[in-house]
């Protein structure tokens, strides 16, 4: 086993892939020379080179696209978002040709990328650097999303990502890059599409995924001696790995549902429907959920924590669920 | 377009090279695409084929000459004008009529339609104005990844592409990265409804833009076959020798509306009836009868087999099974 934190898991993962394959490189702004801008990538241009590792101008629409077509013509690029809210700028090549050239083209092309990089707030950067995308891209069929929380997720689900033949969104968390955990030196895979019960429990189940896993362990712990939690995270947003989460409700009867993202219209909203459409009959209360305000990112360090979920809320949202 | 410098070929030893046979196939195919254009926006005034329409009537000399010159085995990426190309690169008649008409038997399982077309080597048919030319750079940067040394991207855009971000940001990397890319910027006059003079602030357009990028430019006369195979078979050589990107100009003028749905009133008709006396399936034509290796005999014969070729696709794509509604939900991702 060894003791790594996110940033050593990912940076592992993407050394391993580039072993196994030479078609693999990994492309973005400050990826090469500055050893990433969270230094995901550090060492990787010493050892692999420029032709594989590779720095771009800013420019996430250009290089977005390129990769795109370098995927279909048989390469597999890893795109580095220095953020996720970068990714806007090159949503058209994302939407219009990475998620629907399979399908539009009848299976005579595919796209094997993956597109990865911090998602949703870090500390403080404000409105243009804090979205959550997940809620956005999820919606777009031909899409994979996934989000994990744990350094072994991480490594696990981005070596399976980079092998997977169609576009992937990987969502890290800057928050998270710190984590540490201990892995096992052997390879292994964590497979795509699959939730995780982290904690089995009896009398409530508890949905995230991603940083705000961070949060429900923490509100977890805090209730241990009161109520007995299952928690889930659901590691994959897209495809939604219902059954675990539904297999769950219908033992506790009860669920909260927690999200970084913004209400409407989020991952929650899917879940929780699809709960309904699964669980109607096993449900002893309401589903309740806890998602980020709907305001832009405010800077304020008070209101940031304010529009985010919080501890307090979410420790609200269970005593209601549960009536106590 | 007075203040245009067309690239000039020794056009008499170009005829010269060519010869009879390969021009007269070049011919043959610009015959064809017209008249699968035609009779496939028949089809469509009938009701039998969907969606946007866009047909290459006018443009067929660029793209002919361009996959004739260079040789099939590269990436293509084009637009939405896309019906000629694939023809060009080998999809058969019958594929693509029964791809506008929806048809299981369609070139892209009838997913794709009008805008979507491909082949082996043809990435695509691309909708969204621009949105392509990224796709281009990208596959001129597989190629020089995989190190293969005789191989390039040819990226057809229209003028009206030139405005948008994403051309830019090609045009860029392709230098920076020193990339073989071929941009062919067909430049047919309007973006829809829109002159380009009312478009875009730089002309000539390559001229002025590629000097910018520091990339090596030509503009070409779109209606003339000769001169474009030349050009192409010069720029093609260049781009192989010293892994550039080039962006060439090709003036030409569409015969038809930007889609079927456009009635093309920002042109009169007497302005209409002009540029389509600038036929370059006449002019390739007429040089072919001045050479003596084309009589009005064998002329008609040709335009009569592209016609009964287009005719059996049609049948072929009517006779077509629609897809199955069971299948609506399979290849949305590749399995693996």
């Amino acid at each position: 086993m060894q003791t790594v934190d996110v940033r050593e898991a990912l940076r592992q993962a993407i050394d391993e892939e580039m072993t196994r394959d030479e078609d693999v490189f990994i492309l973005g702004e400050e990826v090469a020379e500055y050893n990433g801008a969270y230094k995901v990538t550090k060492g990787l241009l010493d050892k692999w080179g420029a032709d594989r590792v590779i720095d771009t101008p800013i420019s996430e629409n250009g290089f977005a696209g390129l990769a795109i077509g370098a995927a279909m013509c048989g390469l597999k690029p890893i795109v580095e978002f220095m953020s996720f809210n970068f990714s806007f700028v090159a949503a058209d090549q994302i939407i219009s040709n990475a998620a629907k050239m399979y399908y539009m083209s009848g299976g005579r092309f595919h796209v094997p990328i993956v597109f990865r990089g911090p998602n949703g707030a870090a500390a403080q950067v404000s409105s243009q650097h804090s979205h959550c995308v997940e809620a956005i891209y999820s919606q777009l069929p031909g899409l994979i999303v996934v989000s994990p929380s744990t350094a072994y997720d991480y490594k696990g689900l981005l070596k399976s990502a980079i092998r997977n033949p169609n576009p992937v969104l990987f969502l890290e968390s800057e928050l998270d890059y710190g984590l540490k955990m201990e892995i096992p030196k052997e390879e292994f895979l964590v497979e795509i599409g699959k939730a995780k019960v982290e904690r089995e429990g009896s009398d409530l189940t508890l949905v995230s995924h991603g940083h705000m896993m961070t949060l429900c362990r923490e509100v977890v712990a805090e209730l241990e001696e009161e109520v007995d939690i299952e928690l889930i995270d659901l590691r994959t947003i897209k495809p939604l790995d219902i059954g675990t989460v539904a297999r769950s409700v219908r033992k506790t009867h009860f669920a909260v549902l927690v999200e970084e993202g913004h209400l409407f219209g989020g991952i929650t909203s899917e879940v929780g429907f699809q709960l309904q459409e699964h669980c109607f009959d096993d449900l002893d209360a309401p589903l309740t959920r806890v998602c980020q305000k709907e305001t832009p990112m405010p800077y304020s360090k008070m209101l940031e924590k304010e529009t985010l979920p919080t501890k307090e809320r979410l420790l609200r949202a269970i005593r209601q669920t549960l009536n106590i | 377009m007075s203040d245009v410098k067309f690239y000039q070929a020794d056009v008499s030893k170009w005829v010269k090279r060519l010869g009879q046979e390969s021009l007269t196939k070049a011919l043959k195919r610009m015959v064809l695409i017209r008249q699968f254009e035609l009779r496939a926006e028949a089809c469509y005034q009938q009701g039998q084929i969907g969606g946007f329409f866009h047909s290459y009537v006018g443009q067929e000399a660029i793209q002919t000459a361009a996959t004739a010159a260079m040789g099939k085995n590269h990436w293509w990426i084009t637009t939405y004008r896309c019906h000629a190309l694939a023809l060009l690169l080998g999809a058969t008649p019958n594929e693509l009529m029964a791809e506008l008409y929806g048809r299981a038997s369609g070139n892209a399982l009838g997913r794709g339609g009008s805008m979507h077309l491909y082949t082996d080597r043809m990435l695509g048919g691309f909708g969204i104005v621009g949105g392509h030319v990224p796709i281009a750079t990208g596959a001129a940067f597989a190629i020089k990844y995989k190190k293969k040394k005789d191989e390039l991207a040819v990226c057809f855009l229209g003028e009206g592409a030139v405005v948008q971000g994403a051309v830019h940001e090609s045009l860029n990397l392709a230098s920076l990265w020193d990339l073989p890319a071929l941009y062919v910027i067909e430049n047919n006059q309007w973006g829809m409804g829109t002159h380009v003079k009312r478009a875009l602030a730089m002309h000539p357009i390559a001229e002025k833009l590629a000097p910018a990028y520091e990339i090596e430019s030509y503009t070409l006369d779109g209606m003339d076959f000769v001169g474009c195979y030349a050009a192409f078979s010069e720029i093609k050589e260049k781009i192989l020798k010293d892994s550039r990107p080039i962006l060439i100009e090709v003036i030409t003028e569409r015969f038809k509306g930007h889609s079927i749905s456009d009635p093309g009133l920002y042109r009169s008709k007497d302005e209409l009836q002009a540029v389509m006396k600038n036929d370059p399936i006449v002019h390739l034509k007429e040089l072919l009868e001045k050479e003596q290796w084309l009589t009005e005999e064998s002329y008609k014969k040709m335009e009569k087999e592209a016609k009964e070729k287009v005719l059996e696709a049609i049948s072929f794509a009517e006779s077509s099974e629609w897809p199955d509604p069971l299948t609506l939900e399979e290849g949305v991702f590749k399995d693996g």
